[in-house]
C-alpha cells in the first residue's frame, strides 16, 4: 500500500489547486456580474466603450552642449471614428477643417475594415483652428479631437538632412495617430525616439459624447521616447550652413574631432525645413521641394560621393612612404607637364619640374604620383586606402550613407573583363580619379586619420554610445610616413607655392590642408580636406559642387567656417 | 485481486452536461457569425468525438503503452509539418485533404501519454538522470509549438508535464529545482527577488542533502542564468526588446487583444446574476465580442445565463476534474494512473486559462475551452482523453 499511500498528497494537492482556481474564477465572476453588473449592463445597452490611443512624445534631440534641436509642442489632432460618424455631416466637418469632402471620404474608405478605430483627419492644429470643430461636436458624432505632441525642429534648416523628419505612419499595424521617422536620424533611431503610446478607454453615449473614462487595471499613460544627445555642435553647424549657402552652389562640409571621432558638423546646402513634414506637408510644398533643380532633400555630406581627386594624394603618399616604395627625399624624373604610358597621355595641371614627395603634395603634382605609383600594385593601394575608412559606410545611424567605391583588381575584372584594364587605372587611382569615389564624410575621416597619426576612433554622431570606440585604421605606420604627409599638407598652406597659400594668408590659425579638383561634366567639383590642431583638434572636408578648383571656392569656405567658429567675429584666437 | 468496475457515471454526466451547454452556446454564437453551418458542424464534431470517447474506454492500456512513443513521434512530425505547410489563423492548421488538423492539440494528448510512459518506466527501472531524459523527450513538442508561435499552448504543455511529475510523487523541492532556471531569469530583475530566490534554492538543496557536485551545478548554473539574463537583454536592440515583449504579452498590443478583453468583460458583466436570457446577448448580437464561438465562448454563455449559468458550468468542470483525479488515484497501474492525472491537469489548466482570459485575469492566449469551444481536433482529442480517464478508473487492483 506504500504507493497508494504515497499518492495521497499529490491527490490532495491536485484537488486543492483546482478548488483554489475555481474559487478565484468565481470571485472574479461575482465581481463582474454582481458588484459591477449594473454598470456593465448599462454600458452594453446604451453606451459603449472606445479605445483611444494617446501618442507618446518623441524623445528630444540635443546637440553636444544640450541645445535642443528637436522637441515637441502641444497641438491638436482631429480624428474620426468611422462606425460612429454620420456621413451627412461630412460637408460641415470638411469646412471646419478646411478640407475637401472628397478627401474625408477617401480617408473613410481606407479605414472601412476597422470601423471602430479612429483615423486621423488633420493634425498639428492650433487651439483656434480646432475651436470650430469643438463647438460643432454635438452635431458631428464620431469626430473627436485629441492633444497630440507635434514634432518641432528648432534649428530647422541647419539639421534638416541629419535629423530628417517624421510623418504619420501608413503601416496597417500602426496605432491611431502614430508618428514615425521618415528620414534621417528620426528614421534610423525611430525605435529609440518613439516611446510607447498610452491608452484611454472612454465610455461614450449614443451622441458620441464622452460620459466617463473607463477604469482598467492596465497602465495607460504614454511613455515618452528616449532623449538623444548628438556629438554635433549647433553653433558650428549654423556657421557652416551659412558659409555654404553663401557660395550659391550645392555644397557640403563635414568637421570632426580627430581625437574622439565625434562628428561636430555635417552640413549640406541647400537645405529644407523639416517642420513642413511634421505638421503634414501640402502637395504644393512637396512639389516645390521635388522640382528644385538643386535637390535640397539630398544630403551631400554623406549621401553623395565624388571622385576625391587630388585630396586622395595624401593616401597615395602615405602608401608610397609606408611601403618603402619611395623615401621622403626621393626625387623621380621631373614633371614636364604630362606623362605618357603606352601611348596614353596622362596630364598634369602644371609643369612642376623635379620634386620630392613633400613638394609633390604641396604643389599637387600629378606626374610625381604617376611615376612613383608604378613601384607598387593597384591592390596594394586599395588595401591601404581601406585603412582610412574608404570604400565602406562609417556611421550606421546615417540613412543613405554612401560607401564610396575603390574597386580592387577582382572588381575591375568583373567590370571590364580580365585584362580589360591595366596600369593606367593605377595611375588614375594615384591622383584620386578613375573609378574612385568617396563621400565628404569619408574624406574628412582621411584627414582625421592623418592628423591623429592613425589613432582616430571610428566616427560617430551619438554621444556616449560606446565608452571606447574602436579605431578606424588598423595598424601603425612609421613615424616618418606621418611626418612627411603632414609636412606636405602643412606646406600646401604655409609654403608660398602651396595651393592654399593665398587662401589662408594672414589667418591666425595653423592649418594643414590638401585641395582637389574633381573632373566632371560642366564646371569641376572643388574639394578640400585638412585639419587644425589648435585651439581644437579638428579634421574637415569641404566640397563645393561645380565650384571650379579646390583652392578658389572650397578654401575660402573652410577658412570662413573655422575662423568664425574658433576665433569669433573679431578674428582673434 | 483484479477487477473491472462500471464506468464512472458522474464523470460521464458532467461531461455530457458541459457538451450540451457547449452546443447551446455555439448555436447562439453562430447566429451572428458570417460563416454558415458552424452549429451543424459542431454537432458532427460532437458525434465523432463520442466515438473517440468510446474508443478511449475500450482501448487496452497495455497496447496504448506500447504505441505511446510512436504516437508522440508522429505528433512531433505533424508539428514540424505545420511549421512548413501550415495555413489558417496564424498558420496553425495542417490541411490534409478535407481535414484541417490542429497538430498542437494532437501533440498535447501524445505528450500526456509519452510522459506517463516515461514516468511509469522510471518507476519500474530507475535510471541516472532519468528525469532529465523525460524533459529532453518532451522538449521537441513544446519548442515546436512555441515557435509556431503559440507560446500559450507550449506553456500549458509544460505545466501538464510538471503536474504529472507531481502526481508521480516528485516533491515540491524537486519541482522547484526543475523550474529554477526560469525563476532565476525572472529574479534577475531585482536584487531582493534574487536574494530570496537563492535563499529558497539553498534551503531546498540543504533539505535534499545534495552532493557537492549538485550544489556547484545548481547554484552555479542558476547564478549564471541570473547574471546573463540582463546582459542578454541589453544586447538586444530596443525594437527587438519590444518585439519580444509583444510576443510574451500580446495583450499589451493597444488595439488588438486589449480591445477583445474589454468587450469580453463587458459581455460577462452585463450578464448579471440571471443573464440576458438565452439567445439574447447584446454584446454578442452587436458583434463586439470577438471569436464568439471559439476562444471567447465562455463570454457568450456568461452574458446569456449570468452568474448562475456560469457557476453551473464551472461546477460541471470541477466535478469532471475531481472524478478524473479520483480515477487516477484509484487506478493502481502507474501508467494508467499517470495518464488519468495528465488528463485532469490538461482540463484544469485549459479551463482556468481560458475562463481567466475572458474574465481579464489571465493573459490572452489561443487556448480553447475544452468541450465548449468550436473545433474538431480539440473535440476529438479531449473526448478520447476523457474516454481514457473513464477507462483508467474502471481498472483497479487490491494488493
Amino acid at each position: 500500500m506504500r504507493r497508494s499511500g504515497a499518492r495521497d498528497w499529490p491527490y490532495a494537492l491536485f484537488l486543492a489547486t483546482v478548488a483554489v482556481s475555481f474559487i478565484l474564477l468565481s470571485v472574479r465572476l461575482v465581481e463582474l456580474q454582481v458588484v459591477k453588473g449594473d454598470y456593465y449592463r448599462n454600458l452594453s445597452s446604451s453606451n459603449h466603450i472606445r479605445v483611444v490611443s494617446r501618442p507618446a512624445a518623441r524623445g528630444q534631440i540635443m546637440d553636444r552642449n544640450g541645445v535642443i534641436l528637436a522637441d515637441n509642442e502641444p497641438a491638436f489632432m482631429v480624428s474620426i471614428i468611422p462606425s460612429e460618424f454620420d456621413t451627412t455631416t461630412i460637408d460641415l466637418v470638411a469646412s471646419e477643417l478646411e478640407m475637401e469632402a472628397q478627401q474625408i471620404e477617401e480617408i473613410l474608405d481606407q479605414a472601412a475594415s476597422v470601423p471602430h478605430r479612429p483615423v486621423v483627419l488633420k493634425e498639428g492644429m492650433s487651439v483656434d483652428q480646432v475651436s470650430g470643430i469643438a463647438e460643432n461636436q454635438y452635431r458631428t458624432p464620431g469626430v473627436i479631437f485629441d492633444i497630440a505632441p507635434l514634432r518641432r525642429y528648432n534649428r530647422a534648416e541647419d539639421f534638416s538632412h541629419l535629423l530628417g523628419y517624421v510623418g504619420q505612419s501608413d503601416d496597417e499595424e500602426a496605432y491611431h495617430g502614430e508618428v514615425v521617422g521618415r528620414a534621417g536620424l528620426e528614421l534610423s533611431l525611430n525605435e529609440t525616439l518613439r516611446g510607447t503610446p498610452g491608452l484611454r478607454r472612454e465610455v461614450v453615449d449614443a451622441h458620441g459624447r464622452v460620459v466617463e473614462t473607463f477604469e482598467s487595471t492596465e497602465s495607460e499613460a504614454p511613455v515618452p521616447g528616449r532623449d538623444l544627445r548628438l556629438t554635433l555642435d549647433a553653433s558650428l553647424q549654423a556657421i557652416a550652413l551659412e558659409e555654404l549657402t553663401a557660395t550659391g552652389m550645392p555644397a557640403s562640409v563635414v568637421i570632426l574631432d580627430y581625437t574622439t571621432g565625434e562628428i561636430l558638423c555635417a552640413a549640406s546646402a541647400p537645405a529644407f525645413d523639416p517642420n513642413q513634414f511634421a505638421r503634414g506637408i501640402t502637395s504644393a510644398e512637396w512639389n516645390v521641394l521635388l522640382n528644385d533643380s538643386l535637390n535640397p532633400l539630398f544630403c551631400r555630406a554623406w549621401a553623395a560621393s565624388y571622385p576625391p581627386a587630388s585630396t586622395f594624394k595624401v593616401v597615395t603618399a602615405g602608401w608610397l612612404l609606408s611601403e618603402g616604395l619611395v623615401s621622403p627625399t626621393y626625387m623621380p624624373d621631373p614633371c614636364y607637364g604630362s606623362y605618357t604610358l603606352g601611348g596614353t597621355v596622362f596630364r598634369c595641371w602644371s609643369t612642376h619640374g623635379r620634386l620630392n614627395i613633400v613638394q609633390a603634395l604641396e604643389r599637387s603634382c600629378d606626374v610625381f604620383f604617376y611615376r612613383c605609383c608604378q613601384f607598387g600594385t593597384l591592390d596594394g593601394l586599395v588595401a591601404f586606402a581601406a585603412r582610412f575608412g574608404l570604400g565602406r559606410p562609417l556611421v550606421s545611424e546615417l540613412v543613405g550613407e554612401k560607401s564610396g567605391s575603390i574597386p580592387g583588381s577582382e572588381d575591375l575584372d568583373a567590370l571590364y573583363g580580365v585584362r580589360g584594364w591595366g596600369l593606367g587605372n593605377l595611375l588614375n587611382y594615384s591622383i584620386g580619379q578613375g573609378e574612385l569615389l568617396a563621400t565628404p564624410l569619408q574624406m574628412a575621416a582621411v584627414a582625421g586619420v592623418i592628423a591623429s597619426r592613425g589613432s582616430m576612433p571610428v566616427p560617430g554622431i551619438v554621444m556616449g554610445e560606446e565608452s571606447e570606440p574602436p579605431l578606424l585604421s588598423g595598424g601603425n605606420l612609421p613615424d616618418a610616413t606621418w611626418d612627411a604627409v603632414s609636412l606636405g599638407m602643412r606646406n600646401v598652406v604655409a609654403a608660398p607655392r602651396g595651393t592654399l597659400y593665398s587662401v589662408f594668408a594672414g589667418s591666425p590659425l595653423e592649418v594643414w590642408g590638401k585641395t582637389g579638383t574633381a573632373e566632371c561634366p560642366g564646371e569641376n567639383h572643388a574639394l578640400l580636406i585638412g585639419f587644425v590642431r589648435e585651439p581644437r583638434p579638428l579634421a574637415f572636408c569641404v566640397v563645393v559642387e561645380h565650384g571650379g578648383s579646390g583652392s578658389t571656392t572650397a578654401g575660402p569656405v573652410a577658412r570662413g567656417i573655422l575662423e568664425t567658429w574658433l576665433c569669433g567675429e573679431a578674428g582673434a584666437v | 485481486m483484479m477487477g473491472r468496475d462500471r464506468p464512472d457515471l458522474l464523470l460521464i454526466l458532467a461531461a455530457a452536461g458541459i457538451l450540451v451547454m457547449g452546443l447551446m452556446t455555439v448555436f447562439s454564437a453562430s447566429r451572428v457569425v458570417v460563416e454558415e453551418g458552424l452549429f451543424s458542424k459542431q454537432v458532427l464534431w460532437t458525434a465523432i468525438g463520442s466515438l473517440f470517447f468510446v474508443a478511449g474506454t475500450w482501448i487496452s492500456f497495455r497496447r496504448l503503452e506500447e504505441i505511446a512513443p510512436f504516437f508522440f513521434a508522429i505528433a512531433c512530425l505533424l508539428l514540424l509539418a505545420t511549421l512548413f505547410f501550415g495555413s489558417g489563423p496564424a498558420d496553425r492548421w495542417l490541411v490534409l485533404g478535407i481535414f484541417r488538423l490542429q497538430a498542437s492539440e494532437l501533440a498535447k494528448a501524445s505528450l500526456v501519454l509519452m510522459t506517463a510512459w516515461w514516468l511509469s518506466s522510471l518507476r519500474v527501472k530507475p535510471r541516472r538522470m532519468g528525469e532529465l531524459l523525460v524533459f529532453l523527450t518532451v522538449l521537441p513538442a513544446v519548442v515546436l509549438t512555441a515557435i509556431q508561435p503559440d507560446l500559450g499552448t507550449s506553456v500549458a504543455m509544460f505545466l501538464v508535464v510538471l503536474s504529472m511529475f507531481i502526481w508521480a510523487g516528485y516533491g515540491p523541492g524537486w519541482i522547484f529545482l526543475i523550474v529554477s532556471p526560469v525563476a532565476a531569469a525572472i529574479s534577475s530583475t531585482s536584487f531582493a527577488l534574487w536574494l530570496g530566490f537563492t535563499a529558497v534554492l539553498v534551503f531546498v538543496l540543504f533539505r535534499r542533502k545534495a552532493t557537492v557536485m549538485g550544489w556547484i551545478l545548481i547554484i552555479g548554473g542558476n547564478s549564471l542564468v541570473a547574471a546573463l539574463t540582463p546582459m542578454a537583454w541589453n544586447v538586444l536592440e530596443p525594437y527587438q526588446q519590444s518585439r519580444l515583449l509583444t510576443f510574451l504579452n500580446p495583450a499589451a498590443d493597444p488595439h488588438g487583444a486589449g480591445w477583445n478583453i474589454i468587450q469580453s468583460e463587458v459581455a460577462v458583466g452585463s450578464g448579471g446574476i440571471f443573464g440576458q436570457g438565452y439567445l439574447q446577448g447584446a454584446q454578442k448580437e452587436l458583434s463586439f465580442l470577438p471569436a464568439r464561438h471559439t476562444d471567447f465562448v465562455f463570454s457568450v454563455w456568461a452574458e446569456e445565463t449570468g452568474l448562475l449559468g456560469s457557476l453551473l458550468l464551472l461546477s460541471a468542470f470541477m466535478i469532471l476534474i475531481w472524478r478524473i483525479t479520483r480515477a487516477a488515484r484509484k487506478s493502481v497501474n502507474p501508467f494508467n494512473s499517470l495518464v488519468a492525472s495528465g488528463v485532469a491537469a490538461y482540463l484544469a489548466i485549459h479551463v482556468f486559462v481560458n475562463v481567466g482570459m475572458t474574465l481579464g485575469i489571465m493573459p490572452v492566449t489561443g487556448i480553447p475551452l475544452p468541450l465548449m469551444s468550436y473545433g474538431g481536433t480539440q473535440m476529438m482529442v479531449v473526448m478520447f482523453l476523457l474516454g481514457l480517464a473513464v477507462n483508467a478508473g474502471m481498472y483497479w487492483r487490491e494488493v
